[in-house]
């Protein structure tokens, strides 16, 4: 935060200014220029450096790094949302891709340079508001100040007579104020009275709330994981590290921490647009699914959409995605059924939901099988070429190359399931023919036959469990209300000083200052304020002055109110 | 920050204290919590169109490699059964007083294939010594998994598992951390180790072999 030059405050010794030649370590203007540069040891030096790190300035240029550091993020294809497109990022770039995931541009929200930002920007935030928490306290609990002695100087003053004594003018005007909430203060000829210290409470509950945020996101960050899982009409899945495509946990996170529950997609329907400009956009998707939070308890039905996640166990299930699944059921050359069952394809381009997959049989027999192919929901045949008009399946076709020989898999390397192998590989010589369900191709040279025998949707998952999201909600909504409450509760004050006057008459005067009149009404509030005192001390209407600001810096001292904590 | 600054700028301010008021600060912390709430949110998911799917590289999770072998007090195995790839019901509780392998495996899955036949090897050699082994096949078809047995000559059955009920079952004790993974349990039903990660022949004969040796 910024920092004008405080007066020289007993708490706040501020560092000299550092030595020449240290770029940005000019203090801020006013500083006092006699401070002593003499000495400036690897201690002051410390306390410079924190100071800094824990100023408002460098809290918000943290926070803009991490904006600007959040940007690659969004542009770049991250391997932890969608490591396809990372694939796909470094088939079309073989020479920038390394490069940018050396600089950790693929994972950006994983990468060390962003750790350290966001951990200096905590440091930064924790260092910035817990000392203030305390002094917020203190201000909360704060006495009023002494009753200046130029009433007529405050903003607003009034001023009158009355037949009753200074000390029963004082007790009864004390008595008035107290009734009306006002924390008092007296002393000798004077009353002084301050209220809204609401705004000091405000302003702490704020920065407490600002803390519990900042530990909400910490409890998220070390508790928290995140999954992803594709699912086929018909199949299920149980929240186990095995079960689950991919799997990125907190730092607190094991396999064993993992909400046990279970769920079968039942059925998936898509709408699509069939008309007009934003034909083939999606409308609608209903993933129907059953779940059971664990194991033995009761299957519940649920109803999946975009925007409506299933919430089970405090972990939150997304609909993010959606393709199909072609079926196969592949002989070998042996006469044995050695593949029966769905392939999710991956979509490669949204319009027609084209989409590519590979299935893999490396268990046929005389050589291994392998086969990559094109599934088009609705195809059409542009030009020679075949292509998917519509996303949904009204003319489902699947095109596929055959490959027999090595897949590579035997030897216990980590494989792709999307990706083939074809260096162990060769082609079988087979026309291209388009299958639709139902439809068989015999593989040449004694390798069996494949059938297409239809297709099944399939959806992807995003499993989030984030412990922290609702302290930090609930932290994010407290610190608004504290910030509401700061700014719309004025703290005003009102003294009172009776003397006795000439002609044996006391003479009552009456000051009033605000410190900020956010929600204004101020001025109302003395009126009444000094019309009830003028009734109490059986005086005719008050003459209420309301010194306009000009006329109060006019004044040659300006009311002081002698708190050290006031303002800086 | 160095002290706290009781007042927020205001709509006006009598010019008497004005000098003592330094704007910004409230209206920063605003900001400041503005834009984290900003920068939080910019990794949210996107519509549903432009997620592909639900996979890292390889499209499965693969166990970090590790042996784990669990002294005394080692958890015992929850009780489970379920139907075999070959259709009849099978419980652990069945094989008490016998030293049980218990492997979770599948056929796509490349280290499983790796390690399939030194299953298959010591499944052979520790038979007459009274060691039964028993599969899980996970996230399979019955028509692979049969293809796969043929392939590698695997003659113990192993449960059909495709929604990892049994990992599942398993995940309060010793889950299952990754594809493949192999517990060795005690005659008397412990978990006496577990292996993530294909297994090595020399390594898995040991642990069997410590397994039999002990009492219970």
């Amino acid at each position: 935060m910024t920092r004008p030059a405080p007066p020289a405050t007993p708490d706040l010794p501020a560092p000299g200014p550092p030595p020449a030649g240290q770029p940005g370590a000019a203090p801020p203007a006013g500083q006092p220029a006699a401070a002593p540069v003499a000495r400036f040891g690897p201690w002051a030096w410390c306390r410079w450096g924190w100071r800094q790190l824990t100023s408002m300035r460098t809290a918000l240029v943290l926070l803009f790094l991490l904006a600007v550091a959040s940007v690659p993020g969004s542009v770049l294809p991250q391997q932890g949302i969608d490591p396809q497109a990372v694939q796909q990022y470094y088939a079309s770039h073989p020479a920038l891709a390394p490069w940018l995931a050396r600089l950790s541009l693929f994972n950006v929200f994983a990468a060390p340079w962003f750790a350290a930002v966001y951990l200096l920007l905590f440091l930064s935030l924790a260092g910035c508001v817990i000392p203030r928490t305390f002094r917020l306290a203190g201000a909360a609990r704060q006495r009023p100040p002494r009753a200046p002695r130029q009433l007529a100087r405050l903003p607003l003053a009034a001023r009158y007579q009355t037949a009753l004594s200074p000390d029963e003018a004082l007790a009864s005007a004390a008595a008035l104020l107290s009734g009306r909430r006002f924390r008092l203060r007296t002393g000798d000829g004077w009353v002084s009275a301050e209220k809204g210290y609401l705004r000091e409470a405000g302003n702490l509950l704020f920065h407490l709330a600002l803390l519990a945020l900042l530990a909400a996101i910490c409890l998220g960050g070390m508790f928290g994981y995140k999954a992803n899982r594709l699912l086929v009409v018909g199949g299920s899945f149980a929240n186990t590290v095995t079960d689950l495509d991919a799997f990125h946990p907190g730092r607190a996170v094991s396999s064993a921490d993992l909400q046990p529950f279970s769920m079968t997609l039942d059925r998936f329907a898509a709408s699509y647009i069939s008309s007009g400009q934003l034909r083939g956009q999606p409308s609608r998707f209903d993933a129907y699914i059953r779940y059971s939070p664990q194991p033995g308890a009761a299957w519940r039905r649920y109803d999946l959409r975009v925007n409506h996640p299933l919430s089970v166990d405090g972990l939150r299930v997304f609909l993010i995605g959606h393709g199909y699944a072609p079926m196969f059921r592949i002989t070998d050359g042996t006469g044995a059924v050695v593949f029966d069952g769905p392939v999710p394809f991956i979509a490669v381009e949204q319009a027609g939901l084209t989409s590519e997959g590979v299935i893999k049989v490396p268990d046929a027999r005389p050589r291994q099988l392998g086969f990559a192919g094109v599934f088009l929901p609705t195809a059409v045949d542009v030009n020679g070429r075949l292509g998917s008009a519509f996303p949904a399946p009204l003319n489902p076709v699947v095109s596929l190359v055959s490959y027999a020989g090595n897949l590579g898999m035997n030897s216990g390397a980590p494989q792709s399931v999307y990706q083939l192998d074809t260096a162990g590989l060769h082609q079988l010589p087979l026309p291209p023919r388009p299958l639709a369900p139902g439809q068989s191709v015999k593989l040449p040279d004694g390798n069996g036959t494949l059938t297409f025998t239809g297709y099944r949707p399939w959806i992807s998952l995003a499993i989030t469990y984030d412990p922290g999201t609702l302290p930090a909600l609930i932290a994010g909504l407290t610190a608004l209300a504290g910030l509401l409450l700061s700014f719309l509760v004025r703290r005003r004050r009102v003294f009172v000083r009776a003397a006795a006057g000439p002609g044996g008459a006391t003479v009552v005067e009456l000051g009033g200052l605000t410190r900020s009149d956010a929600s204004g009404g101020f001025e109302d509030e003395f009126g009444r304020l000094a019309a009830a005192l003028a009734q109490a001390h059986q005086a005719g209407p008050p003459a209420v002055t309301l010194t306009s600001p000009a006329q109060a810096t006019a004044g040659a001292e300006p009311p002081v109110l002698d708190e050290t904590t006031e303002g800086e | 920050m160095s002290r706290p600054r009781p007042c927020p700028p205001g709509r006006s301010r009598p010019a008497a204290i004005r000098h003592r008021i330094t704007e910004p600060r409230r209206a920063t912390a605003a900001a400041l919590v503005a834009v984290a709430a900003l920068a939080l949110t910019a990794c949210s998911s996107g519509p549903i169109a432009q997620n592909t799917p639900a996979s890292n590289g390889q499209g499965f999770v693969a166990g970090t490699a590790g042996i784990t072998v669990f002294g005394h007090g080692s958890p015992q195995a929850p009780r489970v059964s379920g139907t075999t790839l070959g259709g009849s019901r099978l419980s652990l509780a069945q094989f008490r007083g016998h030293v049980l392998v218990l492997n979770f495996w599948g056929s796509w899955c490349t280290p499983c294939r790796a390690e399939a036949p030194v299953l298959a090897a010591l499944s052979q050699h520790f038979g007459a010594s009274g060691v039964r082994f028993l599969g899980v096949d996970i996230r399979d078809t019955p028509a692979t998994a049969e293809a796969f047995q043929r392939d590698f000559r695997i003659t113990y059955p192993s449960l059909n598992d495709p929604g990892d009920q049994i990992a599942l079952d398993f995940a309060s004790t010793v889950p299952p951390a990754g594809i493949p993974t192999t517990l060795v349990i005690s005659r008397s039903g412990r978990i006496a180790a577990r292996v993530i990660g294909g297994v090595s022949y020399q390594g898995l004969r040991s642990l069997i072999a410590a397994t039999l040796a002990q009492r219970s």
